[in-house]
């Protein structure tokens, strides 16, 4: 009996200091933080929304399709629409923050299909990942608009020396030949026209920057495209091409005197000879380069475009 | 405080072992601790309706890029895909799994904002006289939705079976899923830390255990 009274008197809680209340507004407080990074990561990583019109958007979709620039996704396809003359798709394209640079006058948008031609296979991803636009940047000022473009354009080159070549037909001279110097590719070809009086050929060509003071005022350029066949009596038949891409996509070649002229100036004309004389490769001037330290494989030089600020 | 020392608010239950044990006077900000288990000890739970108002502000807070953010990121050989919940309950009644998609709807959607809400108007309206009514249904329809929420590990599963996929397509968690658990998170501390006797005190009991 004695101990169940001793029971129900019971122990003394023990009593302690307890945490203020305020540390509670810390929750939210956090959660509004969180928020307001959310937004800010946002503003950061959302550039401005711009609008190309192309003549046909097969192949884009909406939300899904991206815009690339070098290979790195920089935007990505809104919304499709039709402009109201029916005549152009507009695409309004949301670009990411780290990219508002491109949304400059002069870009060129492009879309990137799969490609085969004689010469090149390109855009071979797209046929798993489906099309994409890409861009080549402009340095204009900021503009929102653009007006997309039908096929890659040519990469720029700045300092590259511009001719044009004027021959009799166009054989299988187009656009993106190759222009060689002792069967070296120097140079490109960016457009060709017909003469304004319809009697020759204008070919727009452009040389390398480190390569122009090659071209000289009495240089002579000749077709180096397609086959040369010889057939001699006594040497029986000699067949040569500079190289199996220019048997296909054509190509010029030049050559320079031993004794070269002053340099040629930008929009300097030549005339296109159909064949090489033996004459001219044996010519042999000197004529210092400033070279870089390797000379460069392919056409498009990576540091030959413009930087962005 | 002239308490009668054997009165009914003298002598508390410990909540985890039971000991019933007779609290003394608490000074204001402390905290009474159980003799025997070292647990806290209350009448009501402390800071009962400020706990509850900040843990359902923070939800209320995160519930916006909880369902505005993409919940999971897919990327497929370049083509990617973002999803937040809204988007896949659209799917899902697009691919007419009705049933399927007012489920997500209401565990993932619905019955987080009314609680979230509900919380809110409980734990800020507790001392005013009216709406007791209100109040006591607002906090009974709570306690039925509870266990629902619950269902919201089943959007994990779904993640899961995504990720699973890894070799063909890799899926990303968004930003979404991470404010989505911590509103799934607080609604639930928020619960917790509410104490439902404090919806039914009178005002002499409210002055008592403040």
């Amino acid at each position: 009996m004695n101990r169940l009274v001793a029971e129900r008197s019971p122990p003394r809680a023990v009593i302690k200091k307890g945490r203020p209340a305020w540390l509670l507004w810390l929750i939210p407080a956090g959660a509004a933080a969180l928020c307001l990074w959310f937004l800010y990561r946002d503003y950061i990583a959302t550039g401005p929304l711009i609008t190309i019109y192309f003549q046909n958007v097969n192949g884009l979709q909406e939300g899904n399709t991206q815009v690339q620039f070098r290979g790195c996704q920089i935007g990505e396809v809104k919304t499709l629409t039709l402009a109201p003359d029916l005549r152009q798709v507009k695409v309004t394209t949301r670009l990411a923050g780290f990219a508002k640079n491109l949304a400059r006058t002069g870009s060129l948008f492009w879309i990137v299909r799969p490609e085969l031609k004689v010469g090149t296979i390109s855009g071979l991803q797209t046929i798993v990942s489906g099309e994409y636009i890409n861009v080549q940047p402009g340095d204009g000022p900021p503009t929102n608009v653009f007006t997309g473009v039908e096929q890659q354009p040519l990469d720029k080159e700045p300092g590259a020396l511009s001719i044009i070549v004027r021959g009799n037909a166009l054989n299988s001279v187009q656009e993106k030949s190759t222009v060689y110097y002792r069967s070296l590719a120097v140079g490109e070809v960016t457009g060709y026209q017909l003469a304004s009086d319809g009697r020759a050929v204008l070919i727009r060509a452009r040389v390398r920057k480190e390569y122009a003071p090659l071209v000289r005022e009495n240089s002579i350029f000749w077709n180096a495209g397609g086959l040369d066949l010889h057939v001699g009596l006594f040497k029986g038949a000699e067949i040569s091409a500079i190289s199996a891409q220019s048997l296909v996509s054509g190509g010029i070649e030049f050559a320079t005197p031993t004794a070269p002229g002053a340099a040629a100036t930008n929009g300097a004309v030549f005339e296109l000879n159909e064949k090489a004389k033996d004459e001219w490769k044996n010519w042999e001037p000197s004529i210092p380069l400033h070279l870089e330290k390797q000379a460069p494989a392919t056409e498009t030089l990576p540091n030959s475009e413009p930087e962005l600020k | 405080m002239d308490r009668d020392p054997m009165g009914a608010d003298s002598l508390v239950a410990c909540e985890t072992c039971g000991l019933v044990q007779e609290v003394g006077e608490v000074p204001k900000g402390s905290v009474a601790y159980c003799a025997r288990c070292d647990s806290h000890l209350i009448h009501r739970r402390p800071n009962t309706r400020l706990r509850t108002f900040t843990f359902s502000l923070a939800a209320l807070i995160l519930y916006f890029p909880s369902n505005l953010y993409p919940i999971v990121t897919a990327e497929y050989h370049g083509i990617h895909s973002q999803t937040t919940i809204l988007q896949g309950i659209r799917t899902l009644f697009q691919d007419r799994q009705y049933f399927i998609a007012c489920l997500v709807l209401c565990t993932s959607i619905l019955s987080p904002a009314f609680k979230i809400v509900g919380l809110l108007f409980l734990s800020t309206t507790i001392e005013w006289p009216r709406w007791k009514k209100a109040r006591t249904w607002i906090y009974r329809v709570i306690r039925v939705i509870d266990p629902w929420n619950m269902l919201e590990v089943f959007l994990l599963a779904i993640c899961v079976a995504m990720i699973e996929m890894g070799q063909v397509a890799s899926v990303h968690p968004g930003r979404g899923v991470f404010s989505f658990t911590a509103v799934v998170a607080l609604t639930l501390l928020a619960t917790l830390s509410f104490d439902s006797r404090v919806l039914w005190d009178s005002p002499e009991e409210k002055k008592r255990y403040e």
